[in-house]
């Protein structure tokens, strides 16, 4: 089949994935046209290209940069050398702290507050202290963990 | 092959488009597709029973579609939404909103875990892999779109000038389309991946036996590794472990109960106190702008059918024989409620205005403006025995804030079809 061995070398791969290429950007053109019928499509175009920039320009060297300061400052290895780095004792709670923050920031941060006590009734104040609440739990469960195992270690 | 490549200088630009750039020892294509392998589910979840909400809202009746003009006409609707059982809605809702929240910290160490694809260099070799890129940037800003515009709107906190519900909605359309066409591609590396390592055999490296996957061209596996600090099994753990923990958070909203309290940082863990009425609100009387005064002596419900409008006074529709029914109420934003309603059935509104047999309803509401001052009701819901025009709750009067003087409560209906501040209900034949 020489076309198909051609398809394969001009194009980069085989006709399943041009195949699919084609139905995938259809689609998804397709959504677009809904959109821009049904709501504001420039608005649109911007809040996605956004999430990406959000994300991929801002998020993710924040705490890259963010994980190599914690890292330089507390050191990459332990005591023992088969243990578990004081680093992990950091990282775990941050982590989770932060995938609290990154669902509920509009709550914690009132973002959104007057809509909220509109369609409620009620208002975001407590969330900023339970997301603190929570946050601290984590760290104090994490520095036990931590204190309990450099005291195994010792000993 | 046709040198794309050659577009562009053989040597990468300083930085992240270097090889060496990336250091953690822990990225290659096992790690890439056992956390694709984790969030498929949870997005196949999350995305099927968000097409059962837009069937659950009975789109091709009345003015019920909300997912924007349907600009060539096809709506996505597959079945006639059941009232049985009558906590469906619930269910369906809650496991959306709890997969989309619990994929949240998965999706975040998938796009961590490839984050090196992004600065490939050089930028495309082919055709095909110019499309996959482009492709790839409508799964990662699809993706990222859905997920936070959810996240936010059940936050209620719209920052956005589109309207939420076809953004969101079309928006998935273009996510999805995007995560096959990905699949296609990335089911074989997966297959090669799990094939070569095993699907969970690198779990059972501790750190000491942490070691970096081969570094090859074209994947993740840093040629330039450091020394782990973690194991895969520890990272996995605490994505795992965000993610359970989210799960949960958000389960206690839909469980409810003593469930409710776990929902820590969930908009609807709290009501306001203990009374009858006193649980929580979606859209309270102040926002949908209902003048206190327009609810008492002078509100009539009329019915409009067969022959001669009939209005009714509260007193008349207290009068008629009472149901009291434990329901749902169950909103699209994840969270649930059930309560026990006392009113008049829906069917026996029906017959008072002259239609028998198969029927729609239109019900208004007092509210002016507003997307859900009226929903139109499909001829199953009126007729379960279930279904009532509700005038009480938990034996006390509704407040204005859950619809008095009347409101709508139908099993399995998402909760803002169950219309409040009912003004008047046309039945026609269906």
């Amino acid at each position: 089949m020489p076309e198909m061995g051609k398809l394969r070398s001009q194009y980069g791969e085989g006709p399943l994935h041009l195949l699919a290429v084609i139905a995938s950007f259809a689609i998804a053109t397709y959504a677009f046209f809904e959109i821009a019928a049904g709501t504001a499509p420039i608005n649109f175009a911007i809040w996605f290209v956004a999430a990406i920039v959000a994300h991929d320009m801002l998020a993710f060297p924040l705490y890259s940069v963010l994980g190599v300061i914690a890292g330089e400052a507390i050191g990459p290895r332990p005591a023992a050398p088969a243990g578990p780095t004081a680093l992990n004792y950091v990282r775990v709670p941050a982590l989770l702290s932060g995938f609290a923050f990154i669902v509920w920031f509009p709550l914690i941060l009132g973002f959104g507050e007057d809509e909220f006590v509109e369609s409620t009734g009620l208002d975001t104040d407590p969330y900023l202290g339970r997301w603190l609440l929570l946050s601290g739990v984590l760290f104090a469960v994490s520095a036990m963990a931590y204190a309990v195992r450099l005291r195994r270690e010792r000993t | 092959m046709p040198e794309l490549s050659k577009l562009f200088p053989g040597k990468p630009p300083p930085g992240p488009f270097q090889r060496d750039f990336w250091k953690s020892p822990l990225r290659g294509p096992w790690l890439n597709s056992f956390l694709g392998s984790a969030l498929l589910p949870l997005i196949l979840i999350c995305a099927l029973t968000g097409f059962l909400s837009h069937v659950a809202y009975y789109p091709e009746l009345g003015d019920n579609s909300i997912t924007g003009s349907g600009a060539i006409g096809f709506d996505l609707y597959f079945f006639d939404w059941p009232t049985t059982p009558a906590w469906l809605y619930a269910f369906t809702q809650g496991l959306r909103v709890i997969s989309g929240v619990a994929a949240i910290p998965i999706l975040l160490a998938k796009l961590w875990s490839a984050m090196p694809k992004l600065f490939e260099w050089p930028p495309a070799r082919t055709p095909a892999h110019m499309l996959d890129r482009l492709s790839l940037a409508l799964l990662v800003g699809g993706s990222l779109f859905v997920f936070f515009t959810g996240i936010l709107n059940i936050q209620l906190w719209y920052p956005w000038g589109f309207s939420f519900v076809p953004a969101h909605y079309y928006g998935a359309f273009i996510f999805l389309a995007a995560l096959v066409l990905h699949l296609v591609g990335k089911i074989p590396v997966a297959r090669r991946a799990f094939r070569e390592k095993g699907v969970v055999r690198p779990l059972r490296d501790d750190l000491a036996h942490t070691e970096p996957e081969a570094p090859q061209e074209h994947t993740t596996a840093p040629h330039a590794p450091a020394s782990p600090t973690m194991s895969r099994r520890f990272l996995l753990g605490v994505i795992g472990a965000g993610s359970l923990g989210l799960g949960v958070m958000t389960a206690g909203q839909v469980v409810g109960g003593p469930f409710r309290k776990l929902a820590l940082l969930s908009p609807r863990n709290r009501g306001f106190g203990d009374g009858p009425n006193e649980f929580m609100v979606n859209t309270t009387a102040a926002e949908a702008a209902i003048n206190p005064a327009t609810t008492t002596t002078d509100w009539r419900l009329r019915l409009d059918g067969a022959g001669t409008p009939v209005e009714l006074s509260r007193e008349e529709l207290l009068a008629m024989d009472l149901y009291t029914e434990s329901l749902p109420i169950a909103c699209v934003e994840g969270w649930s409620t059930t309560q026990d309603w006392t009113g008049v059935r829906l069917r026996d509104l029906a017959a008072l205005a002259g239609i028998e047999g198969s029927a729609e309803v239109l019900v208004q509401s007092l509210q002016e403006s507003g997307t859900f001052n009226q929903a139109t009701l499909a001829s199953s819901q009126i007729d379960d025995e279930r279904s009532l025009l509700a005038l009480q709750v938990n034996g006390a009067d509704l407040s204005i804030d859950h619809g008095f003087p009347a409101r709508v409560i139908v099993p399995a209906l998402p909760g803002v079809h169950c219309t409040k501040w009912v003004s008047s209900m046309t039945f026609t034949d269906a």
